[in-house]
């Protein structure tokens, strides 16, 4: 617990059955050491794994409904160029990016349970980078850096389900992977400021960890099946 | 809470970087489609495990921390598993 906490608990230890000032409920019968932060933040991540849900099963219920998935130009009743399929080995370097950042974010918060700030620090960094270059991979994906996007090559948003299915479920992802980088750094800032202890650094994670596996899903049933 | 052992996370890190080469292996190697569709999901359902039982901790969380977890995603599993067969044989009928 950090130096500025630990001050604070000095003055006033929690009454008896009730939460200290960092929120740590006593254990419970049902939920152990879980803090309600961890209650709440599962709760959480199971409100948004059903928003996921409801986007994959559509897209599920769509394609497995379809005669045509891929259109090709010069099919009856499709006006535009051929439709390009997704890139395999790109997305896979991007989910072995993402199971990078989510074993440096275990490593940050097996040191914040050690109390070593410094090295929650470096992980926490490290997590962080892994977040800014996954998003950097999806806007190439899209919009093209190195070579011309999908946007550029025929994929288009409303032309057909497989491009608005795609453009749908990924940016959702995306949105939460930006959504967790932002939430990784306001988390060092304040455990640079000494502000945090384990079970902070526990809930930036679990939702980290969510992001990761979410996409381990969409990686599989957008771009591998 | 048990303290996290850092070589169990190096170890489903390797796990985990096994299962995705296996998932693009096999997407490469053209088998039928029922066999594309059943290893692929059951990969990623593995991952998934893993990363939720080890990296987010479920492992060493109570019983009702997990059921309040696995309970629920059952569902969504039911519904898709339901309307993309239902999906799947008015295609093919």
């Amino acid at each position: 617990m950090s130096a500025s906490v630990a001050a604070e608990h000095a003055d006033h230890p929690p009454a008896h059955g009730h939460k200290d000032d960092h929120g740590h409920a006593p254990p419970s019968d049902q939920y152990g050491t879980a803090t309600n932060g961890k209650i709440a933040m599962w709760l959480f991540l199971v409100s948004d794994a059903f928003s996921f849900g409801g986007l994959l099963i559509a897209y599920g219920i769509l394609r497995s409904g379809s005669h045509t998935w891929h259109h090709k130009a010069g099919e009856l009743g499709w006006k535009y160029a051929t439709e390009p399929k997704l890139g395999i080995n790109f997305t896979a370097g991007l989910t072995f990016l993402l199971i990078c950042s989510s074993v440096s974010m275990v490593m940050a918060y097996a040191a914040a349970a050690d109390k070593d700030r410094k090295g929650t620090l470096l992980w926490l960094g490290l997590t962080i980078l892994g977040g800014l270059l996954f998003l950097t991979g999806q806007y190439h994906e899209y919009f093209g850096i190195w070579a011309p996007g999908l946007t550029k090559e025929g994929l288009t948003f409303g032309h057909s389900a497989y491009a608005s299915t795609f453009y749908l479920v990924t940016s959702f992802h995306g949105l939460h992977v930006a959504t967790g980088t932002l939430y990784l750094i306001i988390t060092w800032i304040r455990t640079a400021r000494g502000k945090t202890d384990e079970t902070d650094i526990e809930l930036v994670g679990l939702f980290w960890h969510f992001v990761d596996l979410v996409w381990i899903l969409v990686f599989t049933f957008i771009y591998l099946l | 809470m048990a303290h996290p052992s850092r070589k169990e996370y190096g170890f489903i890190f390797l796990v985990l970087t096994v299962l995705t080469a296996l998932e693009v292996g096999v997407v490469y190697l053209h088998i039928g489609r029922l066999g594309l569709v059943t290893s692929l999901i059951g990969l990623a359902v593995t991952k998934a495990f893993l990363v939720g039982w080890f990296f987010m901790h479920l492992k060493s969380d109570s019983k009702s921390m997990k059921l309040t977890v696995a309970i629920p995603f059952m569902f969504p599993a039911l519904y898709a598993f339901v309307l993309i067969a239902e999906a799947t044989w008015r295609r093919i009928w």
